[in-house]
């Protein structure tokens, strides 16, 4: 889909209800942020953009990112705006930010409280001592004191044997 | 298993057993939406991915204790009138109604659980308890959720949740809804105003059957909205807190309307009683409008206690599907109509007997 403005890749969807007429529009991101579309905050976004006169009791941006589609599902982000609905449990991922904006307008919060998954809770916990484990003993291999090392070592394989088989090479502590 | 047969001879656990907090506030509900990692969701996958994640769900949710004789089958097994019977019991929901392939639901034997597989979502768990007993209802529904997280990879998303096919019920993946009847409030034309308070409060209120539909019987639900940022016990709290502020402003529109005019209330109570035991031909939502004034009438005391039993179970029982389903064929609205009326003269007979014969058969 192209700019309405210019010839370029439209990344910017923009859609407004005011007085119960659907004005949609679409822009290149270098039309968007000339625009000011970019700031959600701004309203009246039609009327900048397309120079109409009309009282906004409400309006929506939902400006894109890099991603248009999902890589694990192929769903596009176009599909969204039309059911409402993703893909697949990666799509949140894919277009995280479409999601970080439209959060505000759904739910008290933005960030999950309440209960988590038992096995989930297990794992967390586990990682994290993973975490541990391993940046202690990459600071006693540092200080060459191998007899701490060698203990760190020994904990590492009874938390996770197949980790311990090569704790430094594994580069995202 | 369990036929589709018997589970429709049964009535649910929560229809029956009339106690003076279902007068007001009927049944409370909780579901959670659940999806499994790198699974499609169910709108946006191909019919062999359904089919598949319906296979490797099946098996453990018909497994579950919980479910043990209890009802399943494939939505594709299933006809139409079967489906809109299953949607008007609440055990499956309208959307779940119109989908077939690689969808299924288990419902238990004392119909207060079921599982909705593809729906929305990939796994819908459900709870059901009479009165207003939202926690009670999350944890019958949490506790078949937590057998069944050891087994399925749910998606969890660290900072959003339980990742569902919407947004809106990202989080906790739970909404909580109880059924309230409100006659007082709608006769003492309050019921604007309390509706509009709930909304203010960020909670939604719907008719009968769920999302975008009207009002019936003056039954009401009241739900959660967000999902997102507050916890199941604090969503339950505040839910259960503003159910029990609108029972209460229910009962003192009761009162109120009892003390301040007796006479409006009597003349609706009649008139419904009069219309339910002599009408011929009644359509739904006649039945239901007269069905309401009749349990009110009950609930006060102006009518036997009994009908408040009755009326619950009409109330299911006039539906369209039901009625079919009872008749054992198809029938057309006029047919229903018919039906209908003839269903409620039989059940209303033995606490409200006609006092003549209208039918013309000489004695």
């Amino acid at each position: 889909m192209k700019c309405d403005l210019c010839e370029e890749k439209a990344t910017v969807f923009y859609t407004q209800i005011a007085d119960g007429k659907l004005k949609k529009f679409v822009l290149c991101e270098t039309c968007a942020q000339e625009k000011g579309i970019t700031n959600p905050d701004g309203l009246l976004m039609a009327e900048q953009v397309l120079d109409h006169t009309l009282s906004v009791p409400e309006a929506e941006a939902i400006s894109l990112g890099s991603s248009t589609e999902c890589s694990t599902c192929g769903f596009g982000i176009g599909n969204y705006q039309k059911v409402g609905r993703f893909g697949c449990p990666d799509c949140y991922d894919a277009f995280a930010r479409e999601v970080s904006e439209r959060i505000p307008t759904l739910h008290k919060g933005d960030a999950h409280v309440g209960y988590i998954p038992a096995g989930l809770v297990a794992t967390q916990a586990r990682d994290a001592r993973l975490r541990d484990i391993k940046s202690r003993l990459l600071k006693a291999i540092d200080a060459e004191n191998y007899e701490e090392a060698g203990r760190l070592r020994d904990e590492l394989e009874r938390v996770n044997p197949v980790v311990a088989e090569n704790p430094v090479a594994e580069s995202d502590l | 298993m369990m036929r589709f047969k018997t589970l429709l001879k049964h009535p649910a656990d929560w229809m029956t057993g009339h106690t003076a907090e279902t007068s007001v506030v009927v049944t409370s509900r909780v579901r959670l939406a659940r999806n499994i990692r790198n699974a499609p969701f169910p709108g946006w996958a191909r019919k062999n991915q359904r089919r598949e994640l319906l296979e490797s769900l099946h098996g453990k949710l018909e497994a579950l204790p919980e479910m043990k004789r209890g009802f399943s089958h494939e939505l594709s097994s299933l006809d139409s009138l079967q489906k809109q019977v299953l949607v008007e019991r609440h055990l499956i929901s309208r959307e779940q109604a119109a989908r077939n392939e690689g969808s299924a639901t288990v419902v238990n034997r004392k119909q207060t659980l079921s599982l909705m597989v593809n729906e929305e979502d990939h796994l819908r768990i459900q709870a059901i308890r009479p009165s207003l007993q939202l926690k009670e209802a999350y944890h019958l529904a949490h506790k078949v959720d937590q057998a069944l997280e050891k087994e399925l990879p749910y998606a969890f998303h660290p900072k959003w949740g339980y990742l569902t096919a919407c947004p809106t019920n990202l989080g906790t993946g739970m909404r909580a809804s109880s059924m309230l009847h409100l006659p007082g409030l709608v006769l003492s034309d309050q019921i604007g105003q309390v509706l509009k308070g709930i909304a203010k409060l960020g909670l939604a209120v719907r008719g009968l059957y769920g999302e975008g539909t009207e009002s019936l019987g003056n039954l009401y639900q009241i739900s959660n909205q967000s999902t997102l940022g507050e916890s199941e016990n604090d969503i339950l709290a505040r839910l259960s807190k503003v159910i029990g502020d609108v029972a209460r402003y229910e009962s003192q529109a009761r009162e109120k309307l009892m003390t301040d005019d007796p006479l409006m209330v009597q003349d609706h109570i009649g008139r419904a009683a009069g219309i339910l035991t002599y009408a011929r031909i009644i359509a739904s939502k006649e039945a239901l409008t007269h069905l309401s004034m009749l349990r009110l009438g009950a609930d006060l005391g102006v009518m036997p206690e009994e009908l408040v039993e009755t009326c619950d179970r009409l109330f299911m029982e006039t539906q369209p599907a039901h009625l079919q389903w009872d008749a054992g064929s198809k029938l057309e609205p006029d047919a229903r109509d018919i039906m209908r009326a003839q269903m409620i003269r039989d059940q209303l007979r033995s606490a409200l007997p006609p006092a003549i014969d209208i039918s013309g058969n000489k004695h």
